[in-house]
């Protein structure tokens, strides 16, 4: 019987790290991985620089800070094995849960626009956003343990059980598009984790039914008519179903989210090929609310104009291709789903979040990675990238030590 | 919706069936490779991911007995994955190639259509009141002046919300309740800005700028406000200014567009010549943001002014009449505690019609009307003790003539030809000349002996008169049917009764002269009372019964009497553009020569010059003031009130200027009561046109509203 050499390579590598030099050993930097997130972070902060000067109640110095001390993070990060979370599933399911339901307690809570989504400690900070690099790690975790084979069903029903757990908490704030980034990440990881695309596939159908049964039974049991004769709807509130469909249609709600549909595709279209110039964009700094958070891409899109969308478009795509090749290169299953989820997580952000503005996905309020306005999630992206380095580090290391032969 | 979400549902599922077919049949294909990956990955996997593995695991993997040869060693754990991790990659293909297209779509190719919409969406125009006119009397004296105040105004949501409208409570020293109800007034229109304040302080505004931020959906304007420096001097022919009714936005004249937040003419001058008064909106293209805000003004066409009006009134006289109808009637503000409860004063220049003063009490301060009418004086105006202020009754007060209808009925006697210059009639004081045993009384129940038509005039006998109206009775249908039975009428009518006189003021009253065919309307219901006879006839000739005149009527009837011609009365006097060129004057309109025999006309002015001799009291007034006047008393009957007091007089005799008629309702004898009132007048109207009279007008208030029943009684039904 031979010895099980992924074993003793795996920990020797553990062990090596100490006998070997530090300076060669620690930290391994990718530099392509590196430069792209400078730039990226850079192009963020511009247009963020851009789209919070005129107004006083953004600050653009916070959010430099945040882009530093998400560096910070980073390398402390890529510094740390990410294998040593590995087998802990159970205790990252209750952090995020925990995470996720503290804006409802009662003395740090705060309630904001409708939503128990935020908590003040100090500073106010979104704890939804947090719990996605936890959900990360939970589902990958769970999902690694099957080898990449699930085909069992009574195991895969557990998996979606318990990975559904942190988009039900969520939908208690409620924060329908959090709680779509969660779903998404689940996704990804159960795609890639190789569970059965028979289950998969059954999944999205049951999902897609139930959504239809929910619609069903609020239109036709829960459906009461409020004082001033209009319907109104018990589970999707009709101002909820306005947001979400007003994309199909957008002339049917000028005064509300139809104007800023409207005005966001104005100020996209407006750009040009070039773009009116920096600082110099008319239609979102006067005609778009919450500009330098939801609807930053219009800032973008209307200043630098296509070719500055197409950088940003590009920087994306060239974060997408590193990544993706360092979640090919992953030693291991675990670190493969930590990427695919966060590759899944950023995909959908990024879809949503510009596609709401040009029109082809409903209204809900996502950040765009890395260049919105906002310290939870500009954080929780560095974090993000940490956990991406650190998957890289212990690749890059066991790849030079750890004779896996370099893939193609 | 509901066919929208189902639609999309069913287009779900048709997507995920045709990944579906794909799915099974990728791996009906790659079956065999699929049995392999399994058993290596889940070997490493378990190896690789669990550090803190308990070791049953680890030897239960072992046990299975996974078959590891050196070159599967060497693949990742992720390369059975491959088709997994495209898939992800396909979708990531997806997106970007999907945001990509969507954005060369919307930002290379539709480009021009976004950018125009942009634009339209920076530029707004939006319209700057312009100021009204002036408006000044004869001497250019400024009655209405403008000013310029800070209006407050917010959105109609701003109702709603509570802390806005507290704040704006207290600074602008309002109730929240008033607060709220004004920004929930939609008289201005549904979609405008309502107005919270219209004379707010500066410093308030100044605090209100300042804290924008913490006003949202709040605003300052700067808007031209009407002022009246005399305030209620003449207010009933300049009238007042306000928002628009429903009615002003409906029916808009040519030429002039009327926004919901201009202000307009309501009464008098003010709304007859709005027109001319009102200017021309000026238009500034500018630069906006969502909410509103002006961030640049790219163009601006300046307003301009309405034009000026003078008018034909003199402040001094009208002043003099103003504050001596006040004084007369309510000395402490009060009506009930002087003479009567209400009275016009007209003065006419009979050389070209213009209205030198027009007077009528009590009387109300414009001033009130601007920004909004304080409810309160509002209510107290509509009550019946304030007498209706914002009645004109030099235009639409109709009265009964009384004896002052005489100078035009002895016309009509002697016309007809049935009283001439030596006709005599014996008054006892009481008279029966139909024998219906309904004896009709003289005023002087004595009785005036034997009298000419001159005596009948100046003594103001009616017993005279009686004799004529019975000749007219008698030669009419119901006697000889030489005449109609209209002829009388005709005669009133020659000097303008019955219709309006045309002055430059709107709704005025026409007044009565009664016909047979007028009383059968009226009375139709009542036949007993519908038959026109001889008692009509006599009532109507000394100017009573159903008879009913307008001051405005009796001056300018009066005027054709002292120059034969019947003017058109009125108050424009000259109109000046914003450069101060004059571009209309009122030319003197001649509305008729009253077909009278020049014999006749002189008869009877004479006669209403020795009317004024022949009175002691008024003599001596005439002669204290150095003018030679003519004149008539009138005394109506008011049935179930004290008389209505009346004195028309005009001077010099010789050369007539001016005209003053006067009426005091329920101030009693025409004599005692109107007579001081009009030659008082007369004399201001004389001295002001000589240089020699030193009265300054000055501010006047409003009426207080208040009344108190009148202290006195008219002893006789009439004393002459």
């Amino acid at each position: 019987m031979s010895e099980l050499p992924q074993i003793t390579t795996l920990r020797a590598a553990h062990s090596i790290q100490s006998t070997q030099p530090r300076g060669r050993r620690r930290f391994r930097f990718n530099p392509v991985l590196f430069v792209v997130v400078a730039l990226l972070a850079a192009y963020g902060l511009l247009i963020c620089w851009s789209a919070t000067t005129s107004d006083p109640d953004y600050s653009f110095s916070r959010q430099a800070l945040c882009v530093a001390a998400g560096a910070v993070i980073m390398v402390a990060m890529w510094h740390f094995d990410y294998q040593r979370l590995a087998n802990m599933h159970m205790p990252f399911l209750i952090v995020t849960v925990v995470l996720i339901l503290s804006p409802h307690l009662p003395v740090i809570g705060v309630e904001r626009m409708g939503a128990q989504s935020w908590i003040n400690v100090g500073m106010q900070l979104q704890p939804g956003e947090f719990a996605k690099v936890t959900l990360v790690i939970f589902a990958a975790s769970l999902v690694a343990r099957y080898g990449g084979v699930l085909d069992d069903v009574r195991e895969y029903l557990k998996c979606l059980v318990l990975l559904v757990i942190p988009f039900l908490c969520i939908m208690t704030q409620p924060d329908l598009g959090t709680g779509l980034v969660y779903l998404i990440i689940a996704a990804s990881v159960l795609i890639v984790g190789g569970a059965k695309a028979r289950y998969l596939v059954g999944t999205l159908l049951a999902g897609i039914g139930l959504v239809a049964l929910l619609l069903f039974i609020d239109e036709f049991f829960l459906k009461y008519q409020t004082a001033s004769g209009d319907w109104e709807y018990r589970i999707l509130k009709q101002y909820q179903r306005d947001r979400l469909l007003v994309f199909l249609d957008p002339e049917a709600d000028l005064a509300g989210d139809g104007y800023n549909l409207a005005q966001a595709k104005i100020a996209i279209g407006s750009g040009g090929l070039f773009g009116k110039g920096l600082m110099n964009g008319t239609q979102s700094a006067y005609h778009l609310p919450e500009a330098p958070t939801d609807f930053v891409f219009c800032i973008l899109a209307e200043e630098l104009g296509f070719v500055g969308s197409m950088v940003l478009i590009g920087l994306y795509i060239a974060l997408m291709v590193v990544i993706f090749r360092i979640a090919r290169r992953s030693v291991d299953l675990f670190g493969t789903l930590i990427v695919s989820a966060i590759i899944g997580m950023w995909l959908f952000q990024i879809l949503e979040n510009i596609g709401m503005t040009v029109g082809l996905m409903p209204i809900t309020g996502i950040p765009l990675p890395f260049v919105s306005y906002g310290s939870s999630f500009m954080i929780v992206n560095f974090i993000m990238l940490g956990l991406i380095g650190s998957v890289w580090a212990q690749s890059a290391m066991t790849g030079k030590k750890g004779g896996y032969a370099t893939p193609r | 919706m509901l066919f929208a979400v189902l639609a999309a549902i069913c287009a779900a599922v048709a997507v995920v069936g045709i990944i579906a077919a794909i799915a099974i049949y990728r791996q009906k294909r790659s079956n065999k490779h699929i049995h392999l990956n399994r058993d290596m990955n889940q070997f490493k996997t378990v190896v690789g991911t669990t550090p803190f593995d308990n070791p049953s695991v680890a030897s239960n993997v072992r046990n299975g007995g996974v078959v590891v040869d050196d070159g599967t060693a060497k693949m990742k754990p992720s390369d059975g994955l491959r088709g997994r991790i495209a898939i992800l990659g396909g979708f990531a293909a997806v997106v970007f190639a999907a945001l990509g297209a969507k954005l060369w779509n919307m930002q290379i190719m539709s480009n021009e259509a976004y950018a125009s919409q942009a634009e339209q969406n920076l530029y707004t125009t939006v319209t700057t009141p312009a100021a009204r006119g002036i408006i000044s009397d004869v001497n250019g004296l400024p009655l209405v002046k403008n000013k310029v105040c800070q209006t407050v105004l917010a959105d109609s949501d701003v109702a709603d919300d509570n802390d806005v409208t507290r704040k704006l409570a207290a600074i602008l020293g309002l109730p929240v309740n008033i607060v709220k109800k004004r920004i929930k007034d939609t008289s201005a229109g549904a979609q405008s800005q309502r107005v919270v304040s219209s004379e707010a302080r500066m410093r308030d505004v100044a605090y209100i700028a300042e804290h924008a931020e913490s006003f949202p959906g709040v605003s300052i304007e700067s808007r031209t406000m009407r002022e009246y420096p005399y305030g209620a001097l003449a207010a009933h022919v300049l009238g007042y200014t306000a928002q628009p009714t429903e009615e002003q936005l409906a029916q808009q004249a040519e030429g002039r567009t009327i926004e919901s937040t201009d202000v307009v003419g309501q009464a008098g001058i003010e709304v007859y010549y709005d027109s001319v008064l009102a200017g021309d909106r000026g238009q500034r293209r500018v630069m906006v943001d969502a909410s509103g805000n002006v961030l640049d003004v790219m163009d601006d066409i300046k307003s301009t002014q309405g034009c000026d009006i003078t008018l034909t009134i003199d402040a001094r006289v009208q002043y003099a009449a103003d504050a001596l109808l006040a004084q007369t009637i309510a000395p402490n503000g009060t009506i009930g505690q002087g003479r009567g409860v209400a009275g016009s004063i007209v003065v006419l220049d009979v050389r070209d019609g213009s209205i030198v003063a027009m007077s009528s009490y009590p009387t109300f301060d414009p001033s009130y009307f601007t920004g909004s009418i304080p409810t309160d004086i509002w209510e107290l105006y509509q009550t019946d003790e304030a007498f209706a202020p914002l009645n004109n009754r030099a235009i639409n007060g109709q009265y009964a003539a009384a004896s002052t209808f005489k100078a035009f009925t002895s016309l009509a006697g002697l016309e007809e030809g049935f009283a001439d210059f030596q006709s005599t009639w014996v008054c006892s004081g009481s008279w029966d000349g139909f024998g219906t045993g309904d004896v009709q009384r003289c005023h002087l129940h004595t009785g005036h002996g034997t009298l000419d038509l001159h005596g009948g005039i100046v003594n103001s006998c009616d017993v005279v008169f009686y004799e004529i109206a019975k000749a007219f009775f008698d030669h009419g249908p119901d006697g000889t049917g030489e005449i109609s039975a209209t002829a009388l009428q005709e005669q009133i009518e020659k000097f303008g009764f019955g219709s309006k006189t045309g002055i430059d003021l709107m709704g005025e009253s026409a007044g009565r002269v009664p016909t047979p065919e007028w009383k059968a309307e009226h009375w139709r219901n009542v036949p007993s009372e519908a038959q026109w006879r001889g008692g009509d006839y006599t009532n109507m000739i000394i100017g009573q019964g159903d008879v009913l005149v307008t001051p405005l009527q009796v001056a300018v009837a009066y005027g054709a009497v002292a120059t034969g011609k019947l003017m058109k009365p009125h108050l424009l006097k000259e109109v000046h553009n914003a450069e101060g060129e004059v571009v209309v004057t009122v030319e003197p309109e001649v509305v008729s020569e009253p077909d009278v025999k020049p014999e006749y006309l002189e008869y009877v002015r004479d006669a209403l010059h020795g009317m004024v001799r022949a009175n002691s009291s008024i003599a001596s007034m005439v002669d204290g003031f150095g003018i030679d006047a003519a004149g008539k008393s009138g005394t109506a009957e008011n049935y179930g009130h004290n008389d209505n007091a009346w004195f028309v007089t005009y001077a010099p005799f010789d050369d007539p200027h001016y005209v003053v008629a006067c009426v005091i309702e329920e101030g009693g004898g025409g004599s005692a009561v109107a007579a001081p009132l009009a030659v008082q007048i007369l004399n201001a109207a004389i001295k002001a046109e000589a240089g020699t009279l030193d009265t300054t007008p000055a501010k006047l208030p409003g009426s207080t509203g208040k009344s108190v029943p009148l202290s006195y009684q008219s002893a006789s039904a009439r004393d002459d």
